[in-house]
């Protein structure tokens, strides 16, 4: 069971943009940007745990959502479309990252990334907090306890194994917890 | 199972807390709860955890200064759509009509030639046994040209399944008729091969008819 994600009702409005953007209707195109853009940028930043690289691959999701456009056939509502593109965009740049393979072993030991973020104060919120994890565990638990993906969903999309999700989970609050409650 | 004396395990607690633990194990979870303290404090911070995630509000930013650089690639990418002649990575599309009718040309001569090898053997008896020999081996080449051409298009129509999505706005639509127009002539071929299996020229243009389709896909896979 998965959260709503934002911007997903269609309306006959929005199905006109968008079967005016799938024609090559630029501004059609911008007023999908400016309704969806935000609820993708949430999936970015969460699950990157960095403005900056949010921001970038923000642009690279709907550049890719402009060129697959024309394959959309409205099974799904766009948002919902958008948000798994956006997931696997983030993914896909987070296994090609060298950086990524170095922190997941660190995950093993530890769900807190050691970036000088992790020197966080007490009043820290959920997502900022989100930011000191290691990238694995803080895809599992954005994908699991924000967006409700199920175990298998993410294990499917991470390439990980169902069990290794669950773990990473586990770890991922408990590392939460401990700087949530400090 | 746990009882007063136990503490539940990290997964009946984790479980517990998002409510997925197994229906058999959770009132027995739940009745060590209201015994202990420790695991029931536990619990009740890992559910107000999970209760905060999933009522997170989405972050802001100003992203409407990203639109400019998102229209500037895609415009870019259209450009390099439009822009002649661009080279090799470049769908071209083939003329299915002009190859229409070239099939049908060759079509209705093969099913000619047919008829007329068929009758032969009333005029001329003494060039039946070397000729139906010659007939056989190029029945026999052209097949498993066929076959060739055929596994070679079932692979490259995979691989154009794997890539459509990342193809040009139209461009798969476009290669999806020309390939329903090969596909046309190969099945109208296969009907006229059931009922003249030996016929060398129908072999012959179904073969052609493959490697046209497979010059097709592999066009598309070069442009992918």
């Amino acid at each position: 069971m998965q959260r709503a994600v934002a911007g997903t009702g269609q309306s006959a409005e929005g199905d006109d943009l968008v079967r005016r953007a799938q024609q090559g209707d630029v501004g059609a195109f911008e007023a999908l940007y400016r309704n969806h853009a935000p609820a993708a940028y949430a999936v970015c930043r969460r699950m990157l745990g960095n403005d900056d690289e949010a921001r970038e691959l923000l642009q690279d999701v709907f550049v890719r959502a402009w060129e697959r456009l024309p394959s959309f056939r409205g099974e799904s509502s766009l948002g919902t479309w958008l948000h798994r593109l956006a997931v696997n965009v983030v993914l896909e740049r987070l296994r090609s990252s060298k950086r990524e393979t170095a922190r997941r072993a660190d995950v093993s030991a530890d769900a807190v990334g050691h970036s000088p973020e992790s020197d966080v104060d007490a009043r820290m919120d959920l997502d900022a907090a989100l930011g000191t994890l290691a990238p694995g565990a803080r895809q599992v638990f954005v994908l699991h306890d924000v967006y409700g993906y199920s175990h298998d969903e993410i294990a499917s999309l991470a390439g990980i194994a169902p069990a290794t999700a669950r773990v990473q989970l586990w770890r991922a609050r408990r590392a939460l917890m401990r700087i949530l409650e400090r | 199972m746990n009882d007063s004396t136990t503490h539940l395990t990290e997964e009946e607690r984790q479980t517990l807390a998002d409510g997925t633990i197994a229906a058999d194990r959770e009132a027995a979870a739940r009745a060590h709860l209201l015994v202990c303290a420790e695991c029931a404090d536990d619990v009740a911070r890992l559910e107000q955890l999970t209760m905060r995630a999933r009522h997170l509000e989405d972050p802001t930013s100003d992203l409407a200064e990203l639109w400019p650089g998102i229209r500037s690639r895609i415009e870019n990418a259209k450009l390099v759509t439009l822009a002649p002649d661009s080279p090799a990575r470049r769908w071209r599309r083939p003329r299915p009509m002009l190859m229409t009718a070239g099939l049908i040309a060759v079509l209705v001569l093969a099913v000619w030639l047919g008829a007329r090898t068929r009758s032969a053997p009333d005029r001329a008896p003494s060039a039946q046994g070397g000729g139906t020999g010659d007939t056989s081996r190029s029945v026999v080449f052209v097949s498993d040209s066929v076959r060739a051409y055929e596994e070679e298009a079932k692979i490259l129509l995979d691989r154009l399944e794997l890539t459509r999505s990342g193809l040009e706005p139209g461009a798969a639509a476009a290669i999806d008729k020309d390939l329903a127009v090969i596909d046309s002539a190969i099945a109208e071929l296969q009907t006229a091969i059931a009922r003249d299996p030996r016929n060398p020229a129908l072999q012959q243009l179904l073969a052609t008819s493959y490697r046209e389709k497979v010059e097709v896909l592999k066009r598309v896979s070069n442009a992918g």
